[in-house]
């Protein structure tokens, strides 16, 4: 016999508690007597314990009776008829990485599955599943048990979040299309509404964390060769903890920083003026329950120079653009954009146009001629004054608004999250939008030519947009999962995993997409070494103290495994409220005269209830 | 409880009662009841020899005839009757309450009285506490009813009782032996009310004992279940689970405890009779009591 809901059987822990109302009702009721002359006498009956013997009805056998069949029903318990035809389905997301007492919780998961299988015996069938990247079966043939554990032994955990999957229809339909008799999902997540041919196995317990959620290494300014980093740490915890970040390259530690974070809450500690290197690693010396997001990698940003491309009808305007130290700058027309390769380049410069969809690159919009995904555009106006923004803020520093005034000006209204940067009465002149880290600015002025010192506001505003554009460029990392883009692959080059497996890319491969480990890729072309960061970003898996429940809903319409399985709890519950019934009738204490239950039971019954 | 009893029908009834005494007492003054001296009444009592001066009324000629000697009749002296009503005047007379018992057991006290007091024999009210207690002076004649009611009317029970010890300070007092009416619940243990029977026995007194108790006590209300009976008496208190079982249990310790009084009584040469005060005082009186002798 099992147990659907085994939760439900806490339930019990209580039954005692029924004892309570008993406990104070037996307290002796003082009644004043002529003597006791005769009572002593029949000193047996008489007791000098404080409590005295306890003497409980039969009532109260009744009501422990109707209580533990409704836990018993509640809990859902199920005879079980040994299943020969089951899915092993493992949770192998980055989360499972976590330790329980020194075993992670996909060792626990390993171990639990052994018992699991004992169930299925030797001459059943398993397949075996993993949830990401996505929900697909690893054996091509039907496994024994004894196979199907020892291929499970051998997985690892990927450095990825959870898949989006809705466990209740993808069990049900896998039920459905491979007749599995039952499903067993062993994860780290709760579960809710368990049913009969799904059996979840949790394993893991809520508990606090710390995680770098956040690393970026840039330049400091357009002519500065230094580097800067910034490093976020969110501790997932109820106190406030305190850490030791460091900065490494090559396997040496080029800074550290003794950072507090509080609470719930977030903390980032700043590095300046390290050298530049291929790749860096943050690190958090502590010892908490996921050791993975105690790591994050970035690379150096690709050139110290910014390459512009700009996409304009007007190429004189943006030709002043070279007059500044550090910029290169390609003036293309907009018809030519769609035959341009544009890697490479650090900022893509719409002037006067707009892409058909956002581009790849970071971007800079100025006066888009129709509105946007991302702004709408409001009516022209001209000298319009600055009435708010931003401070502080990479974008407005230095810069004078007072002198700031625009001739020709059109307000921008926001069509998706962002920041306002800059805002006249009449809306919006400067929106700023990142978007899988990648910066998007849309001005809705004109801040080209650069005039240098003839126009000083707006060049040290122009200044602040190119610095801030490569403050994101180059050491940007991405997700583990995301696809290293392989263009123009040349014979012996090659890619070496963070694991320090190296793989022999083909042409043809546009990608490389095995990223599923958080570290350094680094890829060999022609000689030169190009590295690629991927981290796990996924707040949810760091998050150890909430896992959202997996919510299984019970439509599954496999009948296969119904006949694995007799569920009696229906008839728990009908006995259950038999017996309140009977109760009912034989001590009916709230029933009124009027009801006409004149019964022995029913008058001992009122009597109770109005000698209280 | 029924209203007052002592309605003008009830007193004429008791006006044709008379005690009936098992002893002979030295009254004061002529009455009803014999006396151990010889003196005047219809009631032969022995023969003399006769001596000068004898009453030639009472020499008996037939004597003389036959014996050739001087004989004369003795009668019997008839004196009045001094009888002492003693009342358990205890805390535990107050259960369930002063109407529910102890008036009972004073209507009982104060009907016996009518009836001495209409004998214009003499009566004297006791009211037995802790300590001393009251007690009443002799009254005489009907009319001194009101001062019996007026006595047991002040009585408020309370306190324990100790019936020997109480007994023994009332008697203290005690110049002439008569009649003892002793009235009360007797739960006491059967040491303490032997003991304070055989007290009055010592006093040479004719005893009557009338036990009292209320419907209550005979059979206990209480509710099924986990109960902490509290001693009226002494305050002790005691757990107890109420049930069929104890009830039936209760029931005959009671039975027991009455019919060892009844025994002991019967063996003092006592008139004993067990009163349930829910009962009419007038079947008791006018049925109960005369078939235990108390009557003439």
């Amino acid at each position: 016999m099992e147990f659907l809901n085994p939760t439900a059987l806490f339930g019990l822990l209580a039954l005692p508690l029924l004892l309570i109302p008993y406990l104070i009702r037996r307290k002796p009721r003082r009644l004043v007597f002529s003597s006791l002359l005769l009572f002593l006498e029949s000193g047996a009956q008489a007791s000098g314990r404080p409590l005295g013997r306890i003497n409980l009805p039969p009532l109260f056998f009744l009501q422990l009776l109707f209580l533990f069949l409704l836990v018993a029903a509640l809990s859902e318990p199920v005879f079980s008829v040994r299943p020969t035809n089951v899915a092993v389905i493992v949770d192998n997301s980055a989360s499972m990485q976590a330790l329980e007492d020194g075993t992670t919780r996909f060792a626990l998961a390993k171990e639990k599955l052994g018992t699991v299988l004992d169930e299925v015996g030797t001459a059943g069938q398993v397949d075996v599943y993993l949830t990401t990247p996505r929900l697909a079966k690893l054996n091509a043939t039907v496994l024994t048990p004894a196979q199907a554990l020892g291929l499970v032994k051998n997985l690892q955990t990927y450095d990825l979040g959870d898949a989006v999957i809705d466990y209740d229809q993808a069990f049900s339909q896998l039920a459905q299309e491979q007749k599995y008799e039952r499903i067993y999902f062993l994860t780290d997540h709760p579960t809710t509404g368990q049913t009969a041919a799904t059996r979840v196995i949790s394993v893991g317990q809520p508990k606090g964390n710390l995680a770098v959620t956040g690393f970026d290494v840039h330049r400091g300014s357009l002519l500065d060769a230094r580097m800067q980093a910034s490093v976020m740490v969110v501790n997932f915890s109820t106190r406030e903890e305190k850490v030791k970040v460091s900065l490494k390259a090559d396997g040496a530690t080029l800074a550290s920083r003794d950072l507090a974070v509080a609470a719930e809450k977030s903390a980032t500690a700043t590095f300046d003026g390290f050298a530049e290197r291929p790749a860096y690693e943050a690190e958090i010396d502590t010892r908490d329950a996921l050791p993975l997001d105690n790591h994050r990698f970035a690379v150096a940003p690709g050139s110290r120079n910014l390459r512009i491309l700009v996409i304009t009808p007007r190429p004189k305007a943006a030709a002043s653009l070279r007059s500044i130290k550090g910029v290169n700058v390609d003036v293309i027309s907009p018809a030519e954009y769609g035959k341009t390769d544009r890697t490479g380049y650090g900022l893509e410069i719409f002037h006067f146009s707009s892409p058909e969809q956002l581009p790849e690159n970071p971007a800079l919009f100025i006066l888009p001629p129709e509105s946007s995904s991302l702004v709408d555009l409001g009516p022209p106006t001209s000298n319009v004054q600055v009435s708010t923004w931003r401070e502080p803020h990479g974008l407005t520093r230095y810069v004078n608004f007072s002198l700031f005034r625009p001739t020709y000006s059109r307000p921008l209204k926001p069509q998706t999250a962002g920041q306002v940067i800059i805002e006249s009465p009449n809306g919006a002149l400067a929106f700023a939008v990142e978007q899988r880290s990648t910066r998007y600015l849309t001005l809705g002025f004109d801040p080209l030519p650069y005039l240098g010192r003839e126009n000083l506001p707006m060049s040290v505003f122009t200044l602040n947009v190119l610095d801030w554009f490569l403050e994101s460029g180059g050491a940007r990392s991405q997700a583990t999962g995301e696809p290293i883009p392989l263009s123009s692959i040349d014979s012996g080059d090659s890619l070496t995993t963070p694991d320090g497996e190296t793989i022999t890319l083909k042409r043809g491969n546009g990608y490389f997409s095995a990223t599923f480990h958080q570290g350094v890729y680094r890829r060999l072309h022609g000689g030169a070494s190009e590295y690629f960061a991927r981290n796990l970003d996924d707040l949810g898996e760091s998050d150890l103290r909430t896992s959202a429940p997996v919510r299984l809903r019970g439509h599954s319409g496999n009948g296969a495994s119904a006949s694995v399985l007799f569920s009696f709890w229906p008839y728990l519950l009908l006995a259950s409220f038999l017996l309140l019934l009977v109760e009912w009738f034989v001590f009916p204490r709230w029933a009124t005269p009027r009801l006409g239950l004149a019964s022995g039971g029913f008058r001992r019954g009122w009597r109770q209830l109005m000698s209280r | 409880m029924a209203s007052n009893p002592f309605t003008a029908e009830f007193l004429s009834q008791l006006e044709a009662l008379r005690l009936r005494t098992r002893k002979e007492f030295l009254g004061s003054n002529t009455g009803s009841y014999s006396s151990p001296r010889r003196g005047t009444s219809l009631e032969f009592a022995d023969y003399r020899r006769y001596t000068p001066g004898d009453d030639l009324r009472y020499i008996d000629w037939g004597i003389y005839a036959r014996s050739d000697r001087l004989f004369v009749k003795v009668f019997r002296q008839e004196v009045d009757l001094f009888a002492y009503v003693f009342v358990d005047a205890s805390a535990s007379m107050a259960f369930p309450s002063r109407e529910e018992k102890f008036l009972p057991a004073s209507h009982v006290a104060l009907a016996l009285s009518y009836v001495i007091l209409a004998n214009q024999d003499h009566v004297k009210l006791h009211l037995l506490q802790n300590g001393s207690g009251k007690a009443s002076q002799f009254y005489r004649g009907r009319r001194r009813m009101r001062d019996c009611v007026e006595f047991t009317s002040s009585a408020s029970p309370g306190g324990k009782l100790e019936l020997s010890s109480s007994l023994g300070e009332h008697l203290k007092r005690l110049r002439r032996p008569g009649k003892a009416i002793l009235i009360s619940d007797f739960l006491m243990p059967a040491a303490s009310y032997q003991q304070g029977l055989n007290l009055l026995r010592a006093f040479n007194l004719d005893i009557v004992a009338i036990q009292v108790m209320s419907r209550s006590e005979v059979d206990p209300p209480f509710p099924n279940g986990s109960i902490a009976l509290i001693d009226s008496e002494n305050q002790n208190e005691l757990k107890q689970q109420w049930n069929t079982k104890a009830r039936r249990d209760y029931q005959s310790k009671l039975a027991h405890h009455n019919l060892e009084i009844r025994s002991f009584c019967h063996q003092s040469g006592i008139h004993y009779s067990f009163y349930v005060t829910d009962r009419d005082l007038g079947e008791f009186v006018f049925a109960t009591l005369p078939a235990i002798g108390l009557f003439k």
